[in-house]
């Protein structure tokens, strides 16, 4: 409750006292986005850490070797990051649905546990210190840019790129015989998901001291935490996933009393959510709750036939 | 001469199945092209091939002076091909006019940087191409007004058949291809189908139309083709098409005229000509006053469709009755609706004073009422043993289980031999075996068999024929319905005649395998 409080009694302590977390929720809506270009194309692509992690390591390590600027870093980053998109996007599009997710897990570890926790350069599990950091001043960064991509992507879904992506998302047979070229589309919408989670790992490294490779932060942890944004907050809509990121990463916050049962609250919450606005909070339906098959009903009397 | 879509000898296995097999075929352009043939006969393939889905495995394709051969279906549909679904294909969540705009992907320039640009120039763009979507869709006879912002999947089922025809005109084809536009439709929506198809082709549009009504593919198209297993065994004008002795055999199916000498299940020296001959003599004429099963004016539909309106037949015990008529007539949502898989609209079903419209399926097998249904459904990657095991699942008498899965092993000598085997590499006609296998340890006392002979080689339904000859002889009570009309005649006590939902006729066996009419309900005419 204070959480909410302090919220709309005192805005400007609220900011002050809650930056760091305004922050990771502007770093989770950006991947949220991520997750939403793929799905919107109809791919279950967990790949978006492994991604951040290029965009993050390239960044830090180009800051730490060469000294070139922030924006630099970030943009190599996401270079990088969409090139590697396309090499990974070649084999594993072809597959799709839990396939294609298993697949792109396997991208994440073979990533994580084979390169960076074995590489010199990467501290070979210790981590990384990053001794340019700015977690204060980064989140007008994270803030801006969070506006300009949601700008984007929702501009991208309106034009025919939008409209090819939605077609394959929803029959990829039927969008064939519209003429869409199903593979080149989609590899698209994997590219830039690539590029959009390399830039979040960029932005997220440069507010932290520390570049931690654990599983939380680049691995199997985090892709599931991306993918219960979108589902929580509906991938229909471009607004869906960002929602969901904005309430899975304040739920910790808002349930603070709960304390050492704090997942359990959590978990109960996301349940209760999916059980009943199964469409994501953003979806159609506008605010309507769904009332599942299995739950009681009042005894309601049917017209009797004849 | 000018051709517009040529194939040169198309072929397509899958396993060892010809689905196409050396197919050739020229369509004019202007003209409306039908392509028919029974169940299975490799029409929805074709399309397939044409349209790069599936490729063939050898011949040639061209679109006029454009090579199709070989090119995925994204070019081939760029080319001028589009088509529409035998099962509806629409982007559902997508509004109608969404789906139109998909249509137009090819035609349509690349406005990615005007979007994210948001330019005034491109807004006019946009504008021109949604008054052309809406202008489709008015075409076609939907009123866009009205349904343009709605969810395509929310649309009543003509509705839908029909934007999935703007969807296709969005692409500006040199051919349509029309895969089925009036399944399930009702009479005046088929009379507004057709007329649809003939204004289309007015305006200059070469149609290639697969329909299973033969009324409206006579009626429409200039040429016909007819595929039966994979070939095309005629071609020609309607009415040459329907008076081949090919075609009406195809259809119809054939006789058994060669005698079965080992009929499966029949002991040494029982001679299946004798046995046919024993049932023949015990049919009775009419209608029976005692029926084990009643249905009284049966409605069926899913959703708009309305599959079956108003059936009615009886069954009295010891009969083999035939519920025959061509592909759509509704005669697999009866035997649906009898073992309580679909629920009818209106109407009563009565299965020895079961009410079968309210009984849950589980309790009407329990009472005697067993389905074969179509298509077999056995657990093909489980041993035959382990299917007719199945089929006692649940069962107490763990003894008497026992022996009479030995006697259907018995009657099925090659069930026996096979018992090891996954029931996946058997032949069809075996499989079809083990479905009826299955039905009989269910210890039916109407035993309802769905297209026994679907697919089968000619021999293989003379068996399965037999078969279902000998366990009426043992004493169940058949309701077999079948697509191979003379066959199932033959057999078959009495038999009712479905077209479009409805009965058109009845009568005994030999009665209907002489009238003319029988084969009006299929070829139309």
């Amino acid at each position: 409750m204070d959480f909410f409080i302090q919220l709309f009694t005192d805005p400007v302590a609220f900011w002050n006292s809650h930056t760091l977390l305004i922050a990771q929720i502007g770093i989770n809506s950006i991947l949220a986005s991520s997750m939403f270009v793929v799905l919107y194309s109809g791919q279950l692509s967990l790949a978006a850490p492994g991604f951040m992690a290029v965009g993050a390591y390239t960044s830090v390590l180009m800051d730490l070797y060469w000294h070139t600027p922030l924006a630099v870093n970030i943009a190599a980053g996401m270079l990088l990051a969409g090139a590697l998109g396309v090499l990974v996007g070649l084999p594993v599009l072809r597959l799709r649905g839990v396939f294609l997710a298993i697949a792109t897990i396997g991208f994440i570890e073979a990533l994580r546990l084979g390169v960076i926790l074995n590489l010199p350069i990467t501290g070979e599990g210790l981590g990384l210190k990053n001794p340019n950091a700015d977690p204060l001043g980064g989140i007008y960064t994270v803030l801006a840019s969070l506006a300009v991509i949601l700008f984007l992507v929702w501009r991208l879904t309106k034009g025919r790129l939008g409209a090819a992506w939605a077609a394959i998302r929803q029959d990829e047979l039927a969008a064939l015989s519209q003429g869409i070229h199903v593979a080149r589309y989609k590899m698209i919408a994997f590219v830039l998901s690539a590029v959009l989670a390399g830039f979040a790992g960029g932005l997220e490294a440069h507010l932290n001291f520390f570049v931690d490779p654990g599983d939380q932060q680049y691995g199997v942890t985090r892709a599931v935490q991306i993918l219960t944004f979108a589902v929580l907050g509906g991938s229909g809509h471009f607004m869906g996933p960002v929602v969901g990121a904005l309430v899975v990463t304040s739920l910790p916050w808002v349930f603070q009393q709960a304390q050492a049962y704090i997942n359990v609250v959590t978990g109960i919450f996301l349940i209760a959510v999916i059980v009943f606005r199964p469409q994501g909070i953003v979806g159609r339906g506008g605010l309507a709750i769904i009332r599942p098959a299995w739950w009681p009903r009042r005894n309601v009397r049917a017209p009797s036939p004849g | 001469m000018s051709v517009l879509l040529r194939l040169d000898n198309v072929q397509r296995h899958f396993g060892g199945v010809h689905a196409v097999d050396g197919v050739s075929l020229e369509v004019e352009p202007g003209s409306i092209h039908g392509l028919i043939g029974p169940n299975g006969a490799g029409k929805t393939t074709l399309v397939n091939v044409i349209t790069g889905y599936v490729p063939m495995q050898s011949g040639h394709a061209w679109l006029q002076s454009d090579e199709l051969t070989g090119l995925p279906a994204h070019r081939i549909a760029a080319l001028g091909i589009s088509r529409t679904f035998q099962n509806i294909r629409l982007f559902k969540d997508l509004t109608a006019l969404e789906n139109v705009l998909v249509g137009m992907h090819t035609r349509r320039r690349d406005d990615t940087l005007a979007q994210l640009a948001t330019l005034p120039m491109f807004r006019r763009g946009q504008r021109s191409l949604m008054d052309d979507a809406r202008g489709l869709m008015e075409t076609v006879g939907l009123a866009a007004s009205d349904i343009a912002g709605r969810a395509a999947g929310t649309l009543p089922y003509g509705d839908q058949r029909r934007l999935e025809i703007a969807r296709a005109l969005a692409l500006r084809p040199r051919l349509l291809i029309l895969d089925e536009p009036a399944a399930g439709m009702n009479p005046s929506e088929k009379q507004g189908m057709r007329e649809l198809i003939e204004r289309l082709n007015q305006d200059g549009l070469t149609i290639l139309l697969i329909d299973h009504d033969m009324r409206l593919v006579m009626g429409v198209c200039q040429r016909v083709a007819v595929l039966d297993f994979g070939r095309k065994i005629a071609e020609g004008t309607p009415a040459e098409v329907s008076t081949d002795a090919g075609v009406i055999k195809a259809y119809l199916g054939t006789g058994g005229e060669k005698v079965v000498t080992s009929a499966p299940g029949a002991s040494a020296g029982d001679d299946t000509d004798s046995l046919i001959e024993q049932t023949t003599r015990a049919r009775s004429r009419a209608e029976p006053d005692q029926a084990i099963l009643e249905i009284e004016d049966l409605s069926v539909s899913y959703g708009a469709v309305n599959a079956v309106r108003g059936a009615s037949l009886r069954v009295a015990a010891g009969e083999v009755v035939a519920l025959i008529g061509a592909n759509g007539a509704g005669k697999s949502t009866i035997l649906n609706t009898l073992s309580g898989l679909i629920r009818p609209d209106s109407g009563s079903a009565v299965f020895d004073r079961l009410d079968l419209t309210r009984a849950k399926p589980s309790a009407i097998v329990h009472h005697g009422l067993v389905q074969v249904p179509e298509g077999r459904e056995i657990l093909a990657r489980q041993t035959v043993l382990e299917n007719l095991e199945l089929a006692t699942w649940g069962r107490r008498d763990g003894a008497a289980k026992r022996t009479q899965i030995e006697a259907v092993m018995k009657r099925f000598p090659i069930l026996g031999e096979r018992r090891a085997l996954r029931a996946g590499t058997l032949s069809g006609g075996e499989q079809q075996m083990l479905a009826i296998a299955r039905g009989l340890l269910a210890r039916p006392r109407l035993l309802l068999l769905d297209e026994p002979s679907l697919g089968l080689a000619p021999q293989m339904v003379d068996e399965v024929f037999a078969a279902i000859a000998e366990i009426h002889r043992e004493g169940t009570t058949i309701l077999l319905v079948e697509q191979n009309a003379l066959r199932a005649l033959e057999i078959a006590d009495r038999a009712y005649v479905l077209e479009t939902g409805q009965i058109r006729l009845t009568g005994t066996g030999d009665d209907l395998l002489h009238n003319p009419a029988v084969r009006r309900a299929y070829l139309g005419g």
